[in-house]
């Protein structure tokens, strides 16, 4: 019930900093373009050729659901990371900063469960977020172009293609991949937590969580790294999209969350060490 | 209440506190003095579980902060110099989130404290928005909250205007009067210390110089300060036993002499005494002998 209240307050505070809502607005906006692209006589050729080459009915597929598929398959890595390790880079360094911590220090909570509290806000902050863009990005299809049809996936890189002509499937797999984004951004959040845990500026938290994750992404795409892509972390994030394939892989999946989970804890107890070993000067 | 043990810590090898040990009993005042980098911040910080010490132990009421810091800081409030608030909350809603950190926010006492220092106007507006008075009451309500036994305050007046460190001073004062609250109070202002202080630590490069009644430190034993009707009649006995005039109407007699020999003698010779009482000095004499490393 406790660790409730104080959880409550700590997204109170993560709520109440006008940083944490620049990434809800830039996604908005973001979203207004793609839809504005979209309603492009060209853009709807492009998406008409796609759709056709592959068999379907470009009337049944150009849909609100496919729209919002696209909206996350392409926004959530580039765009979404960039916020996550933000908040999630602040939410200890910027307090130390700040000196919000010698406050907390003078009562009786342990820096174990003080961190708990804010590994627990950060990751509920990226798990709904990435909710809060596929129910926008939804919103505003529909308005776009009408809530009925289909699902189209098709995603090259890591070879998923589907389709699901009835509405309720595709929006159960839709649901059902967001929930596989959010579990997967966590890490990122984990990565950018721990970092803010040591004794650096929340800036320099949120920068190197970034260029960690973007070396790991292009060193993933070299074609000398094929064989071992299995063993960079971007590679297991982007496994949620195996949750779109008609038969899931769930072996698979079951694997690559188990490796991030793992790695959450690793990163989490780093970043506990290194606080709980610090000295915080009064 | 508050016993600190042969304490000792290092930063980069180089030592800020080197065994210190003091202790503050209940119900008392207790000042803790010293120039910047004497230790003090170190020490609270020790306190407070926020540094860990090389070696030595604190225990707050018998219970010990390194091992049981949790139960140890349950009954402590704590106020810091310039404190720092989540600007962007109001101060009810920092009262709320500092409060979960110490076993629930009960919005009846709140209220209660939030009037009593004075805050209820303004409880509800952004702490941005607050004067570094009205903060350092927010600090004193958010310590006050936890009904602490022990109050830490690192130079909790600094920045306060006369009307504002009267008021807190005032306020502090009650609260030991009828709390019967233990205070632990680190400032720099010496004027302060000396009207709010039944005691004082004095730190000197990570050392305790002096701990001890404030009254005690200031009386000095070996100069006196007199009047009496003829200084020319009374100079040459002052000298034939032992002593001088250090300045005008004041006596100084050998160190460890008895000064009633001195006055039986004046008396002896016809000089009329209107009064005759050791100096007291201020505490800022004491205090900068002592850190100058002159006499106790």
């Amino acid at each position: 019930m406790l660790f409730l209240q104080q959880l409550r307050g700590e997204l109170q505070k993560l709520f109440a900093r006008p940083r944490t809502w620049i990434g809800y607005g830039a996604f908005l906006i973001m979203e207004a373009l793609i839809l504005f692209v979209y309603k492009l006589e060209r853009s709807q050729q492009h998406m008409r050729g796609i759709i056709e080459r592959n068999g379907l009915e470009f009337g049944s597929y150009y849909s609100s659901l496919t729209i919002t598929f696209t909206i996350m398959l392409l926004s959530m890595f580039l765009l979404g990371s960039i916020y996550f390790a933000l908040v999630a880079g602040d939410i200890v360094a910027k307090e130390n900063e700040d000196g919000n911590l010698r406050m907390v220090f003078s009562r009786p909570i342990s820096r174990l469960r003080l961190l708990l509290v804010k590994y627990t806000a950060v990751s509920l902050y990226t798990f709904s977020f990435v909710f809060f863009v596929g129910i926008t990005g939804y919103l505003m299809a529909i308005a776009a172009v009408g809530w009925q049809g289909g699902l189209f996936v098709m995603e090259p890189k890591m070879k998923v293609f589907a389709a699901y002509p009835e509405w309720w499937e595709g929006a159960w797999r839709l649901a059902l991949s967001a929930a596989g984004i959010g579990l997967s951004m966590i890490t990122l959040s984990s990565i950018a937590f721990m970092f803010s845990c040591l004794k650096i500026k929340p800036a320099a938290a949120t920068i190197i969580t970034l260029t960690i994750l973007f070396v790991d992404m292009i060193l993933q795409n070299f074609p000398f790294f094929k064989p071992y892509e299995s063993f960079f972390i971007t590679w297991r994030m982007g496994n949620w999209i195996f949750l779109m394939e008609q038969n899931i892989p769930w072996p698979k999946l079951i694997e690559s969350y188990a490796l991030l989970g793992g790695l959450n804890i690793t990163l989490f107890v780093i970043g506990w060490t290194s606080f709980q070993l610090r000295d915080f000067k009064t | 209440m508050l016993e600190i043990n042969a304490l000792r810590k290092s930063f980069g090898g180089k030592p800020a506190l080197r065994g210190l040990s003091f202790s503050v009993g209940k119900g008392e005042i207790h000042g803790l003095l010293g120039h910047n980098g004497a230790g003090k911040s170190t020490t609270l910080g020790i306190i407070l579980g926020m540094v860990m010490a090389d070696s030595g132990e604190v225990t707050i009421d018998g219970i010990p902060v390194s091992t049981q810091r949790s139960q140890a800081l349950r009954k402590v409030g704590a106020i810091f110099e310039a404190p720092a608030f989540y600007d962007y909350l109001s101060g009810w809603e920092n009262l709320r989130i500092l409060m979960g950190y110490s076993g629930g926010f009960d919005a009846d006492a709140a209220q209660k404290t939030v009037d009593e220092v004075g805050l209820t106007q303004r409880i509800h507006s952004k702490v941005r928005t607050y004067s570094h008075g009205m903060r350092q009451r927010l600090a004193l309500a958010q310590a006050l909250l936890p009904e602490p036994e022990l109050l830490l305050l690192d130079e909790p007046t600094d920045g306060l205007d006369p009307e504002g460190i009267k008021w807190f001073r005032d306020f502090i004062l009650n609260l030991r009067d009828s709390r019967g609250m233990t205070v632990l109070f680190n400032s720099h202002l010496l004027a302060e210390v000396e009207l709010m202080c039944d005691r004082v630590t004095i730190l000197r490069q990570g050392e305790l110089v002096f701990e001890g009644a404030i009254d005690g430190l200031r009386e000095e034993t070996d100069r006196f300060a007199a009047d009496l009707d003829c200084w020319e009649k009374a100079m040459p006995v002052i000298l034939s036993n032992g002593g001088k005039i250090t300045a005008p109407g004041i006596i100084q007699i050998p160190q460890g002499s008895d000064p009633s020999i001195l006055l039986a003698a004046l008396v002896q010779a016809g000089i009329k005494l209107r009064s005759f009482s050791p100096v007291r000095r201020s505490l800022e004499d004491v205090y900068m002998e002592l850190l100058e490393g002159k006499k106790m």
